[in-house]
């Protein structure tokens, strides 16, 4: 097996095919996944009695698992119990019917839900209790003072929190091959074992990852200039 | 898909399961070494400045958080031999775990580095001036003053770096290498008992990851001692306030991901 340097652009060109894949299977998790978190967030903040519980339960089991083992247990319990609550309600739905990619979907959206709500939680907490007091005595309601001035602050510092987020679940998306969902990484499986070219296939999935990470943190530092307008301090 | 669930092989499949977290913990605690060597090996062009150095271990550090661990894990397996054989050094017979623990050990070196940069630049600059117009040398100032205040403010995000890595010896069984997911895929493909298998994994995941954060919980707090503020009635609640809030930052794990070239 010799190195072939002209196979890793061909590589490239081929696995450029399954960028889509990768970048909605990160799309979905990471919009459904702070959604998640939003929810828990708040849930563990204002200390709503069984949900913050639940809350925590959820945020210290997926945080202490590995991601695979989130997509596993979906992959194999999800059609248990669909089928069990199908066969129970009479739906004649199967759960053979359900496309692989969802259960991807599904069990990332759960593993990012647990990450995002400690960057909100955090984030939330980071704005100044006196700001909130402030808005109070202008007048607002919570859901203004909370819109209008919590929110804006809270995003611009949870935001490098955020970006490390979606670029974890960019990474995790990899794992999507152990459920035959062909993402960026599966592809160069496939073209690697059809090729037998390992390490040049590897080598050009390494660099699509690179650039898209890159091209992450580039668009979040350009987002943070602008978010962080307000608080620039100086006189000018 | 496979047989119906049976909650008593979770409890049967716990024990077997057992058996190979000794590979499992193999694989972390030689990667954690590796990476601790990488780590101070990267971070210390960057902290002195040192020109073309310093330009290695920006690229270094991009590329290993910049790209999937699964890809790495791939890359090196594969690429390794074939780049050795060029200098005539064969590794075509070299065990799996080799390649693994090196991946890993790579992998965290990338965030080890950034961890002690940060955590050595979070050391207030005074302390070492203090420390010099005492009229201590350059290396006793970084073991006695620097070192012992950085690594308190190391210990959260390196629990965390630990709990990470557990969780990402998970996928070295796509090498082949049977750990304790390896373990549990197999048991299932055996008794057709996924779900109780996975479930039996997830636990002793769970139960590992409480109990390594725990006590690197209490090596921060004995680490955390100097920290005296002035009155005691304050002290309480000051220093826990700002322990809590340094343990979510560091809880969300602001190290892991990212590439910043």
């Amino acid at each position: 097996m010799k190195i072939d340097p002209s196979f890793i652009w061909a590589a490239f060109v081929n696995l450029m095919s399954a960028i889509p894949t990768t970048l909605l299977i990160t799309a979905v998790s990471v919009t459904a996944g702070f959604m998640i978190g939003l929810i828990a967030a708040f849930a563990r903040i204002y200390k709503v009695p069984v949900l913050s519980q639940i809350a925590t339960a959820y945020v210290t089991f997926i945080r202490g698992t590995p991601m695979l083992t989130h997509l596993l247990l979906i992959y194999f319990g999800l059609p248990v119990l669909v089928d069990a609550l199908s066969a129970q309600m009479g739906w004649g739905f199967k759960s053979s019917s359900i496309p692989m990619i969802w259960f991807a979907f599904i069990s990332f959206s759960i593993t990012a839900g647990a990450y995002m709500s400690e960057v909100i939680r955090s984030g939330l907490l980071a704005v100044n209790r006196g700001q909130l007091e402030a808005a109070y005595s202008i007048g607002m309601t919570t859901w203004q003072a909370l819109r209008r001035i919590v929110f804006p602050q809270a995003l611009a510092v949870s935001l490098p929190n955020l970006s490390n987020s979606v670029i974890g679940m960019l990474h995790g998306s990899t794992l999507a091959f152990t459920v035959s969902v062909v993402d960026i990484n599966a592809q160069a499986q496939i073209v690697a074992s059809t090729n037998w070219k390992f390490f040049e296939s590897y080598l050009a999935a390494a660099a699509i990852f690179w650039g898209l990470t890159l091209l992450i943190e580039r668009l979040t530092a350009i987002i943070e200039r602008r978010i962080n307008l307000y608080n620039r301090g100086g006189v000018a | 898909m496979g047989a119906p669930f049976d909650y008593s092989y979770v409890f049967s499949f716990l024990p077997k399961l057992l058996s190979t977290l000794g590979v499992t913990m193999l694989i972390v605690a030689g990667s954690l070494l590796v990476g601790i060597v990488a780590g101070f090996l990267v971070a210390l062009p960057r902290l002195y400045r040192i020109p073309v150095l310093n330009a290695f271990s920006m690229v270094y550090i991009s590329f290993f958080r910049g790209t999937p661990i699964l890809i790495q894990l791939f890359l090196f397996y594969y690429g390794l031999p074939e780049i050795l054989k060029l200098v005539h050094i064969d590794l075509s017979r070299a065990p799996v775990m080799v390649f693994v623990i090196l991946t890993y050990g790579l992998h965290t070196g990338a965030f080890m580095s950034e961890m002690i940069r940060a955590s050595v630049t979070a050391v207030d600059r005074g302390q070492v001036e203090a420390a010099y117009a005492m009229g201590m040398k350059g290396h006793q100032a970084f073991l006695r003053i620097v070192l012992p205040q950085a690594l308190a403010i190391a210990v959260p995000v390196f629990s965390n770096m630990v709990i990470a890595l557990l969780k990402d010896t998970s996928l070295a069984f796509t090498l082949g290498l049977m750990e304790m997911t390896g373990k549990a895929q197999t048991l299932g493909n055996i008794t057709q008992h996924f779900i109780e298998a996975y479930l039996a994994l997830a636990f002793i995941y769970l139960v590992i990851s409480f109990t390594l954060e725990k006590l690197l919980l209490r090596a921060e707090r004995r680490l955390m001692r100097h920290e005296v503020p002035e009155s005691a009635a304050r002290k309480r609640f000051r220093v826990q306030e700002k322990l809590s809030y340094r343990r979510i930052i560091a809880g969300i794990r602001p190290e892991k991901g990212g590439a910043e070239l």
